[in-house]
């Protein structure tokens, strides 16, 4: 998407983005100064009554409803898009024009993918949200540590948000480009170059003190990385307090294994032991992510349980029932809706297709659900 | 539940099955096949197989009540959707209708009994007899009883031992009808064996293969072609893959009282095992030019589908599958909102349990199913099934209502198009006993002739 301008500006549209620009800018000011978890009702009410008045696509949708600004007293209340309306539908008030990038979900190349568009405010919130809440669970002082990011870069993946939040954590960190030891192959396919992953393992100045490596990639690509070590009987032993943090979600690129066996054998090959090694969970229909937090007795439950996601302060969780569309009690299953206020120039509320168990105000996740197709002789699993 | 420790299915849950046990199995059912089944009469078969489905048509049946008591939770039918579908399908199991499947196969019914000969044949200097396999094995897909019950009825009366396999969580139906046949013959009943196990598990398998003279399965074009890919070359194999099916309705019907009539047999498609079955419909279509027009159909349908919630209800769904149809919901929802003229949607409230979605596209749609389904417009037969291209070949049923002097016209345009079956709409769920599965014959495929020329 070219940025830049063309052609002029309609009179109203140029409202709009003064609207929601504001809205944006304090909201990356609160966050970087430290978000109030009292201000959450009262923005989300507001950013509510702007995509409204803004985004015709959902507009429509809350008036469908019958849920207008006038009458929603609750952010719970807010109506909420289906993630895969992103698929189908232009969900943003940015015009055209003012598009400067557009973030699309991974998933097969027969599906259109969902299509999340950006400008320079929108991705300013988007990298403001990422930086706080990563810095906050990434376990590490940024400036201590060096970076492996096992997805190409930016250059071979522009539609990536995750590999876009990687680009922001690296020039957070000051690291060179070269860090990205993924490439994308011409069939559109991520890879990782082995050779210069190695490389960046085996970079352990021989000093008293060697700095610990932050390690970030899906969750396929450690299972490519992984098989690699195993067919050439190689470990490593990364420094003391090195991380790794993965994303979840296979998508087919690689066989899937269970979480805790991806896990165990990151600490056999790696060396970094569970306990710090750190899921994200994000999606390109989102500007927020959400991180496992192990509970604070860790130590005392099995090594097999699952920790709770948490997003930020300024993205909320719900849990639903497919059923009803109502909250589940917790340690109940449902669907995952979100209601993100660093979605400012899209939508806020989305609900997604996946799985999990309402842990508190966060959630364990049970899946990336592959919907399951009815069963029966019309269309069966055996 | 109180059912004797006879078959497979009914050991504990943590009892593990070896492919020692597979193969003692098979071996004892063909020597009790040998002993007690290879010479009955047709006549005897007959007579306890429809004695056993008039049993299970009786409320005060312990079959019957046991299925209908621990039915939902074992199956997630509702009672009444179960109690619907197992007694449309035993009302099938009568002797007429059995003679006239054997007389529909083999062109008599004592074919299995002696050598006959029909008038043609006789005319030929002609007879024949036919023998079936000594042990088919059955593997059962999907929640719907009726394919496993079927195929225990068509080897019983075809005089094979039978080994049933179904898919895992499904044998509970399958299960209580052995039950019922080896209470009423215990001699019967000792040449059928039920198990259950989570498809693809190897070693179970291959001992089940080795012993099979003849295997029928239902199940992806995938599954059965590793199920086929597992057989020796002398073992039969008869594959029944994926099926999907849609209602017509001709725009001449839709009037007045009969238009009511018409919704009410296309609910009831929708509703009967909700809508699991592959003779279930995804789509209806609707011929343009009626008193009614398409969308006012779905509304009359979203209507009707509401008041069978309250007498017929879905039942809970896992949440996965809940999931599926909310997320279909969503998506409508959306296009609704955004071009209501092209896309309705009507939707149980607080539930999953019945959707339905009007949209001008005619494209065919693969539903979610558990009574989610696609009503859409077309201008005539033609147009339906040029909208359904992308699953011709794999359609089962088509559910007609249509003008009695236009049915014929309208079933050889079908039938020249691929479909197999053509019914009423509303007897979707309800094939005949003598219905030619996938077109192709009940039992023919089942058994070997031995022609006696004089």
């Amino acid at each position: 998407m070219p940025s830049g301008c063309r052609g002029k500006p309609a009179a109203n549209k140029h409202r709009m983005n003064t609207e929601l620009s504001s809205f944006a800018s304090r909201l990356r000011g609160s966050i970087e100064s430290g978000f109030s978890n009292e201000s959450f009702e009262a923005m989300a009410l507001e950013l509510f009554a702007l995509q409204f008045k803004h985004n015709a696509v959902f507009r429509k949708i809350c008036e469908a409803r019958g849920l207008t600004p006038k009458i929603i007293e609750h952010w719970t209340r807010i109506p909420f898009m289906p993630a895969s309306a992103f698929k189908e539908f232009e969900l943003t008030s940015l015009p055209p024009n003012e598009r400067t990038a557009v973030f699309h979900s991974s998933g097969t190349t027969e599906q259109k993918p969902s299509r999340h568009f950006h400008n320079a405010e929108s991705l300013a919130v988007y990298e403001a949200s990422l930086l706080k809440w990563f810095e906050q669970n990434c376990g590490l002082p940024i400036a201590d540590c060096g970076l492996v990011i096992l997805t190409p870069p930016p250059g071979q993946a522009r539609n990536s948000s995750l590999v876009h939040m990687f680009e922001i954590v690296r020039q957070k960190f000051g690291a060179p480009q070269n860090v990205f030891v993924g490439k994308t192959s011409t069939d559109g396919v991520w890879t990782l170059d082995f050779d210069a992953t190695l490389a960046m393992f085996a970079d352990n100045p021989k000093s008293a003190i060697c700095n610990p490596k932050l390690v970030l990639g899906t969750a396929f690509s450690f299972v490519h990385l992984l098989d690699f070590l195993a067919e050439n009987n190689l470990r490593f032993q990364l420094p003391e307090n090195s991380r790794v943090m993965e994303t979840g979600g296979y998508k087919n690129r690689s066989r899937s294994m269970p979480k805790s066996d991806l896990h165990a054998l990151i600490s056999e090959r790696l060396g970094v032991p569970r306990e710090n090694i750190i899921c994200e969970y994000g999606m390109s229909e989102l500007s927020s992510q959400a991180y496992e937090v192990r509970s604070q007795k860790s130590e005392v439950r099995s090594q097999n349980e699952d920790g709770a996601f948490q997003f930020p302060p300024w993205a909320r969780v719900q849990v639903v029932s497919p059923e009803t569309g109502r909250e589940v009690a917790d340690g109940e299953t449902g669907l995952i809706r979100i209601f993100d206020l660093a979605n400012v120039f899209s939508v806020a509320a989305v609900q997604t297709e996946d799985f999990g168990i309402r842990r508190g105000d966060g959630f364990e996740l049970v899946g990336r659900a592959q919907l399951a197709e009815a069963r029966g002789c019309s269309l069966m699993t055996a | 539940m109180n059912l004797p420790n006879y078959f497979l299915a009914d050991l504990p849950p943590e009892a593990t099955l070896s492919p020692a046990m597979i193969a003692e199995a098979c071996q004892t059912l063909k020597r009790n096949r040998e002993h007690y089944l290879q010479n009955r009469k047709t006549e005897s078969l007959i007579r306890v197989l429809s004695d056993v489905a008039d049993g299970w048509l009786e409320a005060e049946n312990p079959f019957r009540k046991l299925a209908l008591e621990c039915g939902t939770a074992q199956t997630g039918f509702s009672r009444e959707t179960l109690a619907r579908g197992l007694d449309n399908f035993f009302k099938q199991l009568t002797r007429e209708n059995f003679h006239a499947l054997l007389v529909q196969e083999f062109g008599d019914a004592k074919r299995f009994d002696s050598l006959v000969a029909t008038a043609a044949e006789q005319k030929q200097n002609r007879a024949a007899i036919v023998s079936a396999p000594e042990l088919q094995i059955h593997i059962c897909a999907g929640s719907i009883p009726n394919p496993a019950l079927t195929s225990i009825v068509f080897g019983l009366l075809t005089r094979s031992a039978q080994f049933v396999k179904c898919a895992s969580g499904a044998s509970f139906l399958p299960r209580l009808f052995a039950h019922s046949v080896y209470e009423a013959d215990g001699k019967l009943g000792a040449c059928l064996e039920i198990a259950e196990w989570r498809g693809g598990n190897a070693a179970l398998e291959s001992a089940l293969f080795a012993e099979a003279d003849c295997v029928t399965a239902t199940g992806s074009d995938e599954t059965l072609d590793k199920i086929r890919q597992q057989l020796a070359l002398k073992t039969k194999f008869l594959g029944y893959g994926h099926r999907v099916s849609f209602g017509f309705v001709a725009g001449e019907v839709l009037y007045g009282s009969r238009a009511k009539k018409i919704v009410a047999a296309a609910a009831g498609d929708v509703v009967a095992w909700n809508q699991l079955g592959c003779l279930s419909p995804h789509v209806i279509y609707i011929q343009l030019g009626g008193e009614i027009l398409p969308e006012h159909f779905a509304q009359l349908l979203a209507e009707e589908l509401e008041k069978r919630e309250q007498t017929e209800p879905r039942g809970e769904l896992p949440p996965e599958h809940a999931a599926a149809i909310a997320s279909r919901r969503g998506i409508y929802e959306v296009r609704a909102a955004h071009s209501p003229e092209s896309t309705r949607h009507w939707c149980s409230k607080d539930s999953t349990a019945w959707t339905v979605v009007y949209e001008a596209d005619p494209r065919f749609q693969l539903s979610c199913l558990n009574r989610f389904i696609y009503v859409k417009g077309v201008a005539d037969l033609k147009t339906a099934l040029e909208s359904a291209d992308s699953v011709r070949g794999k359609i089962s049923t088509v559910g007609i209502a249509a003008p009695e002097e236009k049915i014929n016209e309208i079933a050889s345009q079908l039938a020249r198009w691929g479909a197999t079956r053509v019914c009423p709409l509303g007897q979707m769920q309800n094939p005949p006993l003598t219905w030619r599965h996938d077109g192709r014959p009940v039992l023919g495929d089942l058994v070997t002739w031995t022609d006696l020329e004089m």
